[in-house]
């Protein structure tokens, strides 16, 4: 062929950047959030309100210390005399060993229905007419009022709980998930199909993928879901030993600092899932599908 | 390798004002691709470009008639007629050299080998640089560049493009012409493209098929008696794709007008914005 090829003006990709931890942004949040720890303490030193009703953060933090000693010795405790730990008063890491386990089951049940669900409602005109329209509907009630039900079922046990947490986020993924396999962007589908893909490699290796942004929303959407559900459950049921039942332990003895305890743990583990665990994945996923930078 | 429209046609059941009607998107049609040949379709929008080259690469199946390439009939999308589309559909989260090698893969190509294919033709592209980066990474044009080294590492009988390069930047654009060129003259691959730019169909071709519509149908078949390579500034080329593009005019002309007239029926649709005359159907 006479025809050159100008290979130096082909334009260079830029290399692949590593996203750069923003300092100043960090620490501004730090810093607020000391600001507010400052303000609190200076408000419930001035004891407008009686401690007992607004305790400071001093207060808030020797009760955590207590709370965390408490496990500690009942750990101890434990591992000497080669029996399970008996608490005899609310114990923060059952609490949340407790809470955790709930979520476990609960949300991996969610997420195993829904993604079934959603992808027969995806595929199946007239179940989205019908089951589709239910689950639709469903959606707008709350999930906790789902418990009253669930106790007269399954009595009380933690099967009431966890059917609450999973009516609380499956169908929320569900729905989420369907959305997800219909905004798979139709060229995909003609690329696979013309490289010689079909039916179920097609699924696996391009529509599963092409789907993935959106999937992974809407499970970090229902895992928001399970965990309000799971709150409120424990909230209201006696005897459910989880965190949200820490919180209202607190209540009945009157213990304000106790409370408060409970709803950093519930705001800390929320947080930690919600930004580390689901967000960290969410944005690796948005970066390397070039969805963001 | 020869391709052979026999009396193929193809229509679509498509609503409008709320009533299910059958819309006709290709007439019977007959022709024949030779092989190794660089062969264009042209014609105005909607006159089932796009169509004629699903049926072919097998997206579609035709309402009667059969296409056949080498003498076997067409039915389901094979690795052996690959598409480079308009839009370049990239497996954004597959690297470069993942999204070349992923149809032979398919094909059962071990790893070592498959990544030697995929180089070779990101080589050929002037991409084996960016082997490794991801499609997001790239500029529009290589993009597109690697979507043709995905179509060409499959090896394929026919090279089918659906206005490949109508998305990009002129400059981009006869940069891949220029590319296009020099691999089918490499490959000896036929290749079936479309196009709506006719100086482009003129600059490529050995022959261009012309279409009317709609409905879709083929007009006639233009011979490009210009030998490879040729040069983009010549004026025989010129007066060349100045005759062509009178004739698609008139075309595009006839099409409006007769739209027109059906659109001038107050109760059907009283007001539609004009670019809906040129391009009827479009955004259904
Ligand atoms: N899947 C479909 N369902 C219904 N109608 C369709 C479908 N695909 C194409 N059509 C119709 O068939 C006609 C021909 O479409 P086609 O896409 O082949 O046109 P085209 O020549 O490629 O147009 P353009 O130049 O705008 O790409 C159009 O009127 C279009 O609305
Ligand atoms: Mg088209």
């Amino acid at each position: 062929m006479s025809i050159e090829h100008p290979t130096k003006l082909v334009p260079r990709a830029p290399e692949p950047e590593r996203p750069k931890r923003d300092w100043r942004a960090l620490a501004v949040r730090v810093g607020f959030v000391i600001l507010l720890i400052v303000i609190w303490q200076i408000v419930a030193s001035a004891k407008i309100v009686p401690p007992y009703l607004f305790p400071g953060p001093m207060k808030v933090g020797a009760v955590l210390a207590e709370k965390v000693q408490y496990d500690i010795d009942l750990l101890k405790k434990a591992i000497n005399s080669n029996t399970p730990p008996q608490p005899e008063q609310p114990s923060l890491a059952i609490s949340i060993l407790k809470s955790m386990g709930r979520m476990g089951i609960g949300y991996g049940s969610s997420v195993i229905g829904g993604l079934i669900l959603g992808v027969l409602l995806a595929r199946s005109w007239i179940l989205k007419q019908t089951v589709g329209t239910v689950i639709l509907s469903l959606q707008s009630l709350p999930s906790i009022c789902w418990l009253p039900f669930a106790l007269i079922w399954f009595g009380i046990d933690d099967k009431a709980i966890l059917a609450v947490v999973i009516l609380g986020a499956m169908f929320s993924i569900a729905i989420s998930t369907e959305g997800a396999i219909r905004n798979i962007p139709p060229i995909y589908l003609k690329v696979g199909r013309t490289l010689g893909a079909r039916n179920f490699t097609l699924a696996k290796d391009i529509l599963f993928f092409a789907a993935l942004p959106e999937l992974f929303g809407g499970l970090k959407v229902g895992w928001t879901f399970a965990w309000r559900s799971l709150m409120a459950a424990e909230l209201v049921r006696p005897d459910s030993l989880g965190v949200g039942q820490l919180l209202d332990s607190g209540r009945q003895y009157n213990d304000m600092p106790l409370m408060l305890v409970a709803v950093f743990t519930i705001l800390t583990i929320g947080i930690t899932v919600d930004l580390l665990v689901f967000g960290r994945i969410e944005k690796s996923i948005r970066l390397r599908w070039g969805l963001e930078r | 390798m020869e391709i052979n429209f026999n009396n193929v046609s193809k229509s679509f059941v498509r609503k409008r004002n709320g009533q299910e009607e059958r819309f006709v998107a290709l007439r019977p049609t007959t022709f024949t691709v030779r092989s190794g040949e660089f062969f264009s379709i042209i014609g105005p929008s909607g006159c089932g470009k796009s169509t004629l080259l699903n049926l072919l690469a097998g997206l579609e199946t035709a309402d009667q008639g059969s296409v056949e390439v080498d003498g076997r009939r067409v039915d389901h999308p094979g690795s052996d007629r690959t598409v480079v589309f308009q839009e370049h559909g990239l497996m954004p989260w597959m690297t470069v050299s993942r999204n070349v090698e992923y149809g032979l893969k398919l094909k059962g190509i071990g790893a070592q080998e498959r990544r030697e294919t995929a180089m070779q033709y990101l080589r050929m592209v002037h991409l084996s640089r960016f082997a490794d980066a991801l499609p997001h990474q790239l500029s529009g044009g290589m993009r597109q560049r690697v979507a043709i080294a995905r179509s060409l590492a499959l090896q394929p009988s026919v090279l089918l493009m659906d206005e490949p390069f109508s998305a990009l930047d002129a400059q981009t654009r006869d940069l891949l012409h220029d590319e296009l060129q020099r691999i089918w003259a490499e490959t000896k691959t036929t290749i079936v493209f479309v196009t709506h730019n006719i100086r482009e169909a003129a600059y490529l071709s050995d022959r261009i098929l012309t279409m009317t519509g709609p409905p879709g149908g083929i007009k006639r078949i233009v011979n490009v008696p210009f030998a490879h390579p040729r040069a983009k500034s010549s004026p025989e080329l010129s007066t060349f794709t100045a005759e062509l593009h009178q004739e698609i005019k008139d075309e595009v002309d006839r099409v409006a007008m007769q739209e027109l007239d059906a659109d001038w029926n107050p109760l059907t649709s009283p007001k539609r914005p004009p670019r809906d005359v040129v391009a009827p159907g479009e955004g259904i």
